[in-house]
């Protein structure tokens, strides 16, 4: 095994192992010696991402599992992204508005998903946990998001979903919509009027893709 | 629990209350503990339609009365007034043969490496909450919808401080390998170490129907010498306009739940989506049981 191909299998271990430190070593020994930023994030840490959400949907993997492989992927991406040149960044997929909607107060999944969007080349704005309708619309607007991506984790919060796709409707805004969190199901996204659903990070991405490429 | 006076099983809970709140007025985004001061009487209400409806067992209005949530929904500072007029409220309702539970959830606060709580900082939370409900005169502590089983540990400790009998539940979902917590806690070890810690009854409430509580039951059972306490959900939720509706109907719902009683639970009742009218259809059922 070449140098190469063994610090990208030492990449993907760190983020399943949720290695935050040997995650960020790893990127910046990877730089000094040359190694293309993109290559470090799309043959490396991105696999394990992918290997981690395939771990969490057979229940092998859990929540706390899932936020260190995040946390890791953040580390090795706070090393990686000054690095891209323009010309990789020119390659930018869109720009990706994430948040909770109004009462919801944890931003774990928001946050786990806002980190692999930036690692699959999405620029993010993350407005955390407990957004109020109006400031998603507002900072859609501002920033002319491609995507407004939001999750809602309770019953009783899961209808500001459809009172942010009404709201970002009415404003005319070319953002597509795409939600996700415990209680929302692909039925109910639909009724809603989103344009994307997805139950866990890995198909956020992919249904992310989607959005942009239709 | 044999020492308990009124430890009769089976006993039957009462079904949810928030969303009766809900159809009763209470807004999104409003605490449903905040009514115990602006609108007592509905909360009464509430308990009232359950003991009428056949619950063994009423529950206080405290699911979210830790201090921290508290604070997060306005109510800073309030946790142990809340506990108290919460658990008065409920025993202006209570007839001579109905049991006060004081209800506990989950702090909202998450354990690293999801959060930053520590041991102390739930510990002194519960403390707070599981003393004002037991000084106001509460029957027992009924703790519910843990999912991390080091959280449902410091509520344990702390109910069981207070000398009330405690009933602990936490919520599982299925998994390609099993029945977990969102955290990875597996059924069998988390309910031997709620027991351990001095639980009297463990078991399960919310995340799913009462055909999987049912498998989770039969896990359990074998590892689990204490009796079973189980409150599914009604069914699976499903999108409406207005918001979710559960798809159980309450006929088959108690049919469900009396199956729950053959499998080895001492306590049953209802979780979310559950009315008055799921917990009377039960009632009719244990009686002709009895």
């Amino acid at each position: 095994m070449s140098d190469k191909s063994a610090m990208l299998e030492d990449m993907y271990t760190a983020i399943l192992d949720g290695d935050a430190d040997v995650a960020r070593q790893l990127a910046e020994r990877a730089l000094e010696a040359g190694m293309s930023p993109l290559e470090t994030i799309d043959e490396g840490f991105v696999p394990g991402i992918h290997e981690v959400g395939r771990l969490w949907e057979e229940g092998e993997y859990f929540l706390p599992e899932l936020v260190t492989a995040a946390e890791a992927l953040k580390a090795a991406m706070a090393i990686i992204l000054p690095a891209l040149g323009d010309s990789d960044r020119a390659q930018g997929k869109g720009r990706v508005l994430i948040g909770t909607v109004g009462g919801d107060i944890h931003d774990i999944g928001i946050t786990l998903v806002g980190t692999m969007l930036v690692a699959h080349g999405f620029e993010v704005t993350n407005l955390g946990a407990d957004v109020p309708t109006a400031q998603f619309v507002e900072r859609a607007r501002e920033l002319d998001a491609d995507i407004v991506c939001a999750s809602a984790l309770l019953t009783t919060t899961m209808l500001g979903l459809g009172e942010l796709a009404e709201a970002l409707a009415r404003a005319g805004l070319r953002a597509r919509l795409l939600v996700g969190g415990a209680p929302v199901s692909n039925a109910w996204a639909e009724q809603i009027g989103a344009h994307g659903y997805a139950d866990n990070a890995v198909s956020a991405i992919k249904v992310a893709e989607q959005l942009i490429g239709g | 629990m044999d020492k308990v006076a009124w430890w009769k099983p089976p006993l039957l809970l009462d079904g949810a209350m928030g969303s009766l709140l809900f159809d009763m007025g209470l807004e999104r985004g409003q605490a449903p503990e905040s009514w115990v001061f602006e609108h007592p009487q509905r909360v009464e209400q509430a308990h009232r339609l359950y003991v009428e409806a056949g619950s063994d067992i009423i529950q206080s209005n405290t699911f979210g009365a830790t201090p921290s949530k508290l604070a997060a929904a306005g109510m800073a500072g309030q946790s142990a007034l809340v506990n108290r007029t919460a658990i008065e409220i409920a025993r202006r309702v209570a007839t001579a043969g109905t049991i006060v539970a004081g209800n506990i959830g989950p702090t909202g606060l998450l354990f690293p490496p999801m959060g930053t709580a520590t041991e102390e900082m739930l510990l002194s939370e519960f403390r707070l909450q599981a003393e004002a409900l037991a000084g106001a005169g509460a029957d027992f502590i009924n703790i519910e919808t843990m999912y991390d089983v080091r959280e449902a540990l410091c509520a344990v400790h702390a109910a069981h401080a207070t000398g009330l009998p405690v009933f602990a539940s936490m919520t599982f979902e299925k998994t390609k390998r099993g029945y977990f917590t969102m955290v990875g806690d597996r059924v069998s070890h988390s309910l031997a170490a709620l027991y351990d810690a001095g639980a009297d009854v463990v078991g399960f409430n919310c995340s799913v129907t009462p055909t999987i509580m049912l498998s989770m039951l039969q896990e359990a059972r074998p590892v689990c010498t204490c009796p079973i306490i189980a409150q599914p959900n009604a069914g699976n939720p499903q999108p409406t306009p207005t918001g979710v509706k559960y798809d159980a109907v309450p006929v088959t719902f108690a049919k469900d739940l009396v199956a729950l009683l053959d499998a080895g639970a001492s306590v049953i009742g209802g979780c979310c989506g559950t009315t008055p009218e799921f917990i009377r259809e039960i009632r009719q059922l244990l009686d002709l049981r009895a």
